[in-house]
C-alpha cells in the first residue's frame, strides 16, 4: 500500500514539473509570436527556473529515499544537466540574447519535456503495477 | 591577348546560354559580313539591358534584312519555351506601370536568369523562368517562328566557314572595354560553346536543345571555340602555380567598389550606401542557398550621410495618413502598381490589393502611370522620409538628451583626460542638435558619486556627494537634468571649474557600477545618450571588475572566449534596462592598463552605442583625436528612440541580425540612438523551397525621433532579381557586403569559441565557396594548376586574410592586447562597409613626389595625388615618404634615404623621438603641403580622426608596431603572407571534401 502512495506522490511531483516546463515553453512561444516583450518573457521564465530545478532534485531524492533506485538513476542525468547549467551560470535566460537563443532554449525544454513524459509513464506503470500487486496480495 | 585561358574558364559559367543567346549571334554571323552589324549588341555592353536590345533594336535598325533574321531567331527560342512558362505571366507586365524606364530594363535580369537555369537546374524550372522575361521584348515575332530550331540547322552549314573571320574582329572589339562588358560577355559565351571538344558531360541533359544549333560545327571549330571563349571570360583564372607571381595577385587598390549593375537594372532602388546585399541575385531555391557558402544577407546603414544634393526627401502625408499595405504594413514605394483607374494599389511585397485613401487619389494616364507621379517623391525615389503622425508615438517625442558620466580618479586627472573632455564638451555646447529643447546633465565619480545641480536660477553649480555606493539614491532627482538653453551659463561655469575641482585628488578607486545605476535613475524618464568617460577599472560596489586579461595561460583553453564577454552579469542587465528606457551608451576608455573593454563594450553593444578606445591616453598626443571624435559624437545628426525593421517579399525571411542593438521582437531592432556612422548586418534564408517570383523586394524602415522633435520614418526600398543559377549569384556578388557580414559573424564567433577556430571558420567558408565555383567549371576545363574565382569576388581571399590578421582575430595572447581586440572588434561590428574595407586593407600612398612638385594641386582626396601600393614591405622605397591610412590612424613612414631637404624642411630630427614631431610648428612650403594633405585625408572620412604617427625606416620597435605588422601581405609573426594564403586555399579547394 505504501508503495502505491509513493508512486502517487511522485506522479504529482512529475505533473508539477511538467506544468513548469510547459509554462516556460509557452512563454517562449509567446515571445516568438510577439505577444509579450523579451523583458517580461525572460523575467517570467527565470522566475520558474529555480523552482523547476528544486522540484526535480526533490523528486530524484524522493525516489532514492523510497528505495526506487532505478527511477532515481533514471532522473540523475536530468539533475546533472541542471546542476551543470547552474554551476556555469547558464541556467537563467539572457534577455539580451534571447532571440538568438530562442531555438536552443525551446529545443532544450522540449527534450526536458519528453524526458519528463517518459518518466511519468514509467511511474504510472509502476503505480498500476504496485496497485495490481496489492490486489493480488489480498 | 587574353586568348586561351580566360576564355575557357568562361564557357562553363554560361553553358546554359547556348540555346537562346546562342541564337542571335550565330544566326547573325553567317549573314552579317561586317562587324558593324554586330554593333547593336556590342554597343549595349554594360547594362544588363543589353540582351533586351538585340531582340528589339535590329527591327528598327535600317540594317540589312538578314540582320533582322537574327533577332527573329531568338524570340523564336523564347516562343519555343513559352508554353510551360505561360503559367507565370504575372510579374513582368504588372511591373510595367511604375516607370517606363523601369520597363525597359526589366527584361534584362530575367534574361540573365534565362541563361542559367538550364545549366544547373532541372529543365522545367529553367523554362519556367525563361519565358516571362523574354515575353515583354519579344511579343511580335513569336508566332511565326514557332519551329525555329528546324530552320536554323538549315542555315548553318553555309555559315560554318564564315564564323572564323568574324570571330576575330569581334574579339578585338570586345577586348577593348574590359570591365563594363562583363554581363554581356556572358551572352557571348552562350554561342561560343558549340560543345567544346572535351565532351561536356554536364550538358548532356540539354543536348537535344543544343543540338540543332551547335551540332554541325563541332568538327571543324575547335580553334574557334578557344577564341570565342577567351573573350567571354567571366572568371579571371589566377594562375597559381607553385612559383606564383605575387604581382599578379588581385588587390583592392581602389578601395571599396560598389557593384553598379543593380542600380542600373533598377534605377528606382535606394542608393547602395543605405542597403547592400551580399549578392544582387537572389537564389530561387534552397538548394542554391546551400551551395552558396558565403553569407546571404544585407548590410544596412539607414542614416548614411548623403552627399549634398542627394538628401533624402521628406514627405508629409498630413491629412491622408501614411499609405501602407493593410496586410504586411509595407510603406508605399516606387515599386507598387496602381490599378483600377488609380483607386487601388498593389503591394509589391505581399501582392495585396489596397484601396487608396481619398486624399491620395490620382488618375492614371494611358500607361497606367499616376499623373502626379513626378510630384510624389515616394513614388520615384527609393529612399524617402515620412513625417509620422501621432499614431507612431508612444509618448511625446523626446528632446535630445546628453548625460555625461565622468571618471575623476587620479589617473584620469593625470592623463589630462578630464581637462580635454571638459574643454571639448564646452566647445560643443552651442552645436548640440535640437537647440531649444536639448537636455544635459553630469555625474562624476571616484570612490564616491558626485551629482551636480545646475538649475538655471543658480549662478554656480551645486555639487552633492553620495558616498554610500551600496545603496545608491539620487538627490534632487528633478534638477540634475537641465535644459541647456536655460542653464548654459551654469553648465559653462561647471565645465570651466571641473578640471580644477579635482586637481589634487588622490583617489584611486572607481565606483563605476553605482554611478552607472545613478545615471540610469536620472535618465530613465526620458532616455537619451549616456557618454561614459572611464579610466580606472571599477573597484567598488556592483559591477566590480578584476584584472583578468593578462593571463597567457588562458589562451587556447576553453576559458579563452569568456575573456571577450562581460565578466559580470550586471553589465548585461544594465544594458538591457538601458535599451528598454531608450538610453544609448557610448564608452570612452582611456586606461594604460587593462580596463576590461569586453565588459564595458557590452553596455554599448545592446544600446546602439559605440566604444572609443584611447589606450594610454596622454593629452599631449591624443587630445586632437579625442576632441574630434567626441565633438562628432555630440554634434552629428542623431536619431533618437528609434526602431528599425526590414521587410522582404514572400518566401524570404531575415533570420539573424548583427551589430549594436537589441532585438525587441523577432525582427524589430531597438536603437535608442542611431546615426550615420552605424551599420547593421542581417542574414536571410528562404522559407519556401522554390521562389516563384522574378524579383524580391526589400524595405528598410527606421522610425525615429529627429533632434528637432519630429517623429519620422525613413524608408529605403530596393528590388533584387531572383536568379536560378549559382554562376549568376557569384557574378552579382558584392565583396564589400560579404566581407562586412562575414566579419561580424566571425567576431561574434570569437565570443563563444577560440580565435583559432574563428579564423578557421573564415578560411573554411572561403574554401567552400571557391570550391563550389570551381566545380561549376571543372567539368569542361583543364583547371589543373589554376585557381579560379569569379571576377566579382577576386578580392575576397585577400579580405579574408586581412580579417584573420585584424586585431580582434590575429594570433594568440601576445599578438594584441585583449582590450585592443575587444575595442577594435566592437568598432568593426558597427562600421559601414566602406570604413570596414578600409580598415581591413588600408591604403599606402607615396607622398614625396607630391610634396616636391611645385604645383599645389587642387586634389581632393587621396586618389588624385598618387596611386595606392600593395601592403607589402617591397612597396616601400627607402628614398620615399609614405602615408599609411587605415581610417583610424595615419602612419607616416620615412625612408632611410629620403632626401635631406625634405627631412629638414619637415623638421624631422632623427635623433629625437619621432613621436613628438609637430608639423604645425614648422612654417615652410613642404610641411604646409604635408599638413594640407593630411587634412584632406582626414576630411575624406570625418567619422574618426586619424592620429598621425611618424616612423623611420629601421626604427625598432616603433616601425614594427605601427607599420610592419600591418603590412598584411607579408609574412608576420607566424602567419603567412598573401601568396602563401592563396596557395593554402588553393590546396584546400583541390582536396575533395
Amino acid at each position: 500500500m505504501g508503495d502505491l502512495f509513493v508512486w502517487l506522490v511522485s506522479f504529482l511531483i512529475l505533473i508539477a514539473l511538467l506544468i513548469i516546463v510547459v509554462y516556460q515553453l509557452m512563454c517562449l512561444a509567446d515571445l516568438e509570436f510577439d505577444y509579450i516583450n523579451p523583458y517580461d518573457s525572460s523575467a517570467r521564465i527565470n522566475k520558474m527556473i529555480l523552482p523547476e530545478f528544486f522540484t526535480q532534485g526533490a523528486l530524484c531524492l524522493f525516489f532514492l529515499m523510497t528505495g526506487h533506485w532505478f527511477m532515481s538513476l533514471f532522473s540523475v542525468p536530468y539533475l546533472y544537466y541542471n546542476v551543470r547549467m547552474y554551476r556555469d551560470k547558464q541556467h537563467l535566460i539572457d534577455v539580451t540574447e534571447i532571440f538568438n537563443m530562442l531555438n536552443w532554449e525551446k529545443k532544450q525544454r522540449l527534450i526536458k519535456l519528453s524526458y519528463l513524459i517518459v518518466t511519468l509513464f514509467l511511474s504510472l506503470f509502476w503505480m498500476i503495477y504496485s496497485a495490481l500487486e496489492d490486489d493480488e496480495d489480498l | 591577348m587574353a586568348t586561351d585561358n580566360p576564355g575557357r574558364t568562361n564557357i562553363p559559367g554560361r553553358p546554359a546560354t547556348t540555346p537562346f543567346a546562342a541564337a542571335p549571334p550565330q544566326a547573325a554571323s553567317p549573314f552579317m559580313s561586317s562587324v558593324p552589324a554586330i554593333r547593336p549588341d556590342a554597343s549595349g555592353f554594360r547594362p544588363f539591358s543589353t540582351p533586351a536590345y538585340p531582340g528589339v533594336s535590329p527591327f528598327s535598325s535600317p540594317g540589312p534584312v538578314p540582320v533582322s533574321e537574327a533577332p527573329g531567331f531568338r524570340p523564336a527560342a523564347g516562343g519555343r519555351f513559352n508554353d510551360p512558362s505561360s503559367a507565370l505571366p504575372g510579374p513582368p507586365p504588372s511591373q510595367v506601370s511604375p516607370a517606363l524606364n523601369y520597363i525597359q530594363r526589366f527584361p534584362t535580369p530575367q534574361f540573365t536568369t534565362t541563361n542559367q537555369p538550364i545549366s544547373v537546374g532541372p529543365p522545367p524550372t529553367g523554362r519556367a523562368n525563361l519565358a516571362p522575361p523574354l515575353q515583354p521584348n519579344v511579343p511580335p515575332p513569336q508566332p511565326p517562328f514557332g519551329q525555329p530550331s528546324a530552320a536554323i540547322p538549315a542555315f548553318r552549314p553555309p555559315s560554318q566557314t564564315p564564323p572564323v573571320p568574324i570571330a576575330t574582329p569581334l574579339q578585338g572589339y570586345v577586348a577593348a572595354p574590359p570591365v563594363s562588358s562583363s554581363p554581356y560577355f556572358g551572352q557571348q559565351t552562350g554561342y561560343a560553346p558549340p560543345p567544346p571538344p572535351m565532351g561536356v558531360t554536364s550538358l548532356q541533359s540539354r543536348e537535344p536543345m543544343q543540338h540543332p544549333v551547335s551540332g554541325p560545327p563541332i568538327g571543324n571549330l575547335p580553334g574557334l571555340v578557344e577564341d570565342f571563349s577567351s573573350l567571354s571570360l567571366r572568371a579571371v583564372p589566377g594562375s597559381m602555380d607553385p612559383g606564383l607571381d605575387a604581382k599578379e595577385l588581385p588587390r583592392p587598390l581602389e578601395g571599396d567598389v560598389v557593384p553598379t549593375s543593380l542600380s542600373e537594372m533598377y534605377p528606382l532602388n535606394c542608393h547602395p550606401r543605405y542597403l547592400r546585399l551580399t549578392t544582387n541575385g537572389m537564389p530561387n531555391s534552397q538548394s542554391l542557398v546551400s551551395r552558396w557558402h558565403l553569407p546571404l544577407g544585407a548590410v544596412v546603414c539607414p542614416l548614411a550621410e548623403a552627399p549634398e544634393g542627394e538628401e533624402v526627401p521628406i514627405v508629409n502625408f498630413a491629412s491622408t495618413g501614411i499609405v501602407r499595405c493593410r496586410r504586411c504594413r509595407t510603406y508605399v514605394n516606387p515599386y507598387v502598381t496602381f490599378t483600377d483607374g488609380g483607386r487601388k494599389w498593389r503591394c509589391n511585397i505581399c501582392a495585396l490589393l489596397n484601396d487608396i485613401p481619398g486624399d491620395y487619389f490620382a488618375h492614371l494616364d494611358v500607361n497606367g502611370r499616376r499623373i502626379d507621379m513626378d510630384q510624389r517623391p515616394e513614388l520615384i525615389k527609393g529612399s524617402v522620409e515620412f513625417v509620422a503622425p501621432t499614431e507612431y508615438m508612444v509618448r511625446p517625442p523626446m528632446p535630445p538628451l546628453y548625460f555625461f558620466l565622468i571618471d575623476v580618479s587620479v589617473s584620469a586627472i593625470r592623463s589630462g583626460m578630464l581637462e580635454a573632455v571638459a574643454e571639448t564638451i564646452k566647445s560643443c555646447l552651442d552645436n548640440l542638435p535640437g537647440f531649444p529643447r536639448t537636455q544635459i546633465g553630469f555625474i562624476t565619480f571616484d570612490s564616491t558619486i558626485h551629482f551636480y545641480n545646475m538649475k538655471s536660477s543658480l549662478t554656480q553649480p551645486q555639487m552633492m556627494v553620495v558616498s554610500d555606493v551600496d545603496d545608491i539614491f539620487v538627490p534632487l532627482p528633478d534638477d540634475l537634468l537641465v535644459n541647456l538653453s536655460e542653464s548654459q551659463k551654469v553648465v559653462e561655469t561647471f565645465l570651466d571649474s571641473l578640471p580644477s575641482m579635482f586637481q589634487d585628488t588622490l583617489n584611486v578607486e572607481s565606483a563605476f557600477g553605482p554611478a552607472l545605476k545613478a545615471a540610469f535613475m536620472v535618465m530613465n524618464q526620458l532616455g537619451g545618450k549616456l557618454l561614459i568617460f572611464q579610466h580606472t577599472l571599477p573597484s567598488l560596489g556592483v559591477g566590480r571588475l578584476r584584472l583578468r586579461g593578462d593571463d597567457p595561460r588562458v589562451y587556447g583553453t576553453d576559458k579563452e572566449p569568456s575573456l571577450r564577454v562581460a565578466e559580470d552579469a550586471f553589465y548585461k542587465q544594465m544594458a538591457a534596462d538601458m535599451s528598454k528606457y531608450q538610453i544609448a551608451v557610448d564608452v570612452y576608455a582611456f586606461s594604460d592598463k587593462y580596463t576590461d573593454i569586453a565588459s564595458f563594450g557590452t553596455l554599448s553593444k545592446y544600446t546602439g552605442g559605440q566604444v572609443y578606445y584611447y589606450p594610454s591616453f596622454q593629452a599631449a598626443i591624443h587630445k586632437d583625436k579625442l576632441k574630434h571624435e567626441l565633438a562628432r559624437d555630440l554634434t552629428r545628426e542623431t536619431a533618437w528612440e528609434a526602431v528599425m525593421r526590414i521587410r522582404c517579399g514572400k518566401g524570404v525571411r531575415f533570420t539573424s541580425y548583427h551589430g549594436n542593438f537589441m532585438l525587441r521582437s523577432t525582427d524589430l531592432i531597438a536603437l535608442p540612438a542611431v546615426d550615420c556612422d552605424k551599420a547593421f548586418a542581417m542574414q536571410l534564408c528562404l522559407e519556401e523551397t522554390l521562389l516563384t517570383t522574378q524579383t524580391v523586394f526589400f524595405q528598410v524602415a527606421l522610425l525615429y525621433t529627429s533632434s528637432s522633435g519630429e517623429r519620422r520614418i525613413r524608408v529605403h526600398t530596393a528590388a533584387v532579381p531572383v536568379v536560378a543559377d549559382l554562376g549568376e549569384m557569384y557574378r552579382q556578388a558584392d565583396t564589400g557586403a560579404i566581407v562586412s557580414v562575414l566579419c561580424r559573424l566571425t567576431i561574434e564567433k570569437t565570443l563563444s569559441s577560440k580565435l583559432e577556430e574563428a579564423r578557421n571558420s573564415v578560411q573554411l567558408r572561403i574554401v567552400k565557396a571557391l570550391r563550389e565555383y570551381r566545380n561549376l567549371h571543372a567539368v569542361q576545363h583543364r583547371l589543373a594548376g589554376r585557381m579560379i574565382y569569379p571576377e566579382s569576388l577576386k578580392y575576397l581571399p585577400l579580405y579574408a586574410l586581412a580579417l584573420c590578421k585584424s586585431a580582434p582575430l590575429r594570433g594568440g595572447f601576445a599578438d594584441a592586447q585583449l582590450d585592443e581586440r575587444c575595442a577594435v572588434g566592437s568598432t568593426m561590428m558597427i562600421l559601414p562597409v566602406k570604413g570596414l574595407v578600409k580598415l581591413l586593407y588600408p591604403s599606402l600612398v607615396r607622398v614625396d613626389p607630391y610634396l616636391s612638385t611645385k604645383v599645389i594641386s587642387q586634389a581632393n582626396g587621396v586618389k588624385d595625388f598618387g596611386e595606392r601600393f600593395p601592403l607589402t614591405i617591397e612597396s616601400l622605397d627607402s628614398r620615399g615618404l609614405y602615408v599609411f591610412d587605415d581610417g583610424f590612424q595615419l602612419v607616416i613612414w620615412i625612408g632611410k634615404m629620403l632626401s635631406p631637404d625634405v627631412a629638414r624642411s619637415l623638421n624631422l630630427d632623427f635623433a629625437a623621438d619621432l613621436s613628438k614631431v609637430n608639423l604645425s610648428s614648422t612654417d615652410n612650403e613642404l610641411s604646409k603641403r604635408l599638413s594640407s594633405l593630411l587634412r584632406k585625408i582626414r576630411d575624406s572620412d570625418p567619422s574618426y580622426y586619424q592620429l598621425c604617427h611618424f616612423v623611420r625606416q629601421g626604427e625598432q620597435p616603433r616601425e614594427g608596431f605601427y607599420l610592419l605588422t600591418k603590412l598584411l601581405e607579408d609574412q608576420t609573426a607566424g602567419t603567412g603572407g598573401y601568396a602563401e594564403w592563396i596557395m593554402q586555399i588553393h590546396r584546400q579547394i583541390q582536396q575533395t571534401p
